[in-house]
């Protein structure tokens, strides 16, 4: 189910939308209510599954991965409220990133499935998502080695 | 901390339009039930101290850690089609 790196390598490019300027979290994070404002940045290579989002007012950023590249199986039910609140009318309107843990070993980073950043492409508006349906928090980015 | 004594079936309001009910008591357990506005977020503590931890250790990768996920990245999508 997981990806691994050669299967990463044939991943057809699949690139989220960078939406133009700040992307805003009215609420903040989980463990970082005051950070509001980033930008997202293009990471690694051209194209590639990752980003990263740095913000504007501390020094803090946050390596976001496309879920589809990784997880492919992967849907966030977005509540209705959650849509509304971020003015999304359709799913065209969201891009949806994960959030990457690299730890001492970046072949054991991780992926927070459970609370997804979703992001209105148009408006930069923002939520890290709560799926509640027991979904990990540390997901395994690439699959074991020879599994 | 406020602290209300509630039997089964006993509710507590929080605010005008939040209303928490006892459905159930069991040993250690408790049942509760939850009418709030679609506006109000409900969720189990626990969930969103998980959530609390994983960002703070996402938080910041140094940049060791990022050249080395940079060093196993695959070439740029492009330069290989995909078979």
């Amino acid at each position: 189910m997981n990806a691994t790196l050669q299967d990463l390598s044939n991943a057809p490019a699949a690139p989220p939308t960078h939406p133009a300027g700040e992307i805003i979290f009215d609420h903040g994070l989980p463990g970082f209510p005051s950070t509001r404002r980033f930008l997202l940045e293009a990471w690694g290579v051209a194209n590639g599954p990752f980003s990263l989002l740095r913000s504007v007012e501390r020094d803090t950023e946050f390596l976001l991965a496309d879920p589809d590249v990784f997880f492919p199986d992967y849907t966030a039910e977005i509540d209705d409220e959650t849509a509304t609140w971020l003015g999304l009318r359709q799913a065209d309107d969201a891009v949806l990133f994960v959030i990457v843990t690299v730890g001492d070993r970046a072949d054991q980073a991780t992926a927070n499935l459970l609370g997804p950043i979703v992001v209105n492409r148009s408006t930069g508006r923002a939520i890290q998502a709560v799926l509640n349906e027991g979904f990990s928090t540390r997901e395994p980015l690439f699959a074991t080695r020879g599994a | 901390m406020l602290v209300l004594t509630r039997s089964t079936n006993q509710s507590i309001m929080i605010g005008p339009d939040v209303v928490v009910t006892v459905l159930e008591v069991r040993g250690d357990h408790v049942r509760l039930g939850i009418t709030a506005p679609r506006s109000v977020a409900v969720y189990r503590e626990e969930v969103i101290a998980q959530l609390e931890a994983a960002n703070r250790d996402a938080s910041s990768p140094s940049a060791a850690a990022l050249d080395e996920l940079r060093s196993l990245e695959p070439p740029a999508s492009g330069a290989t089609e995909p078979t």
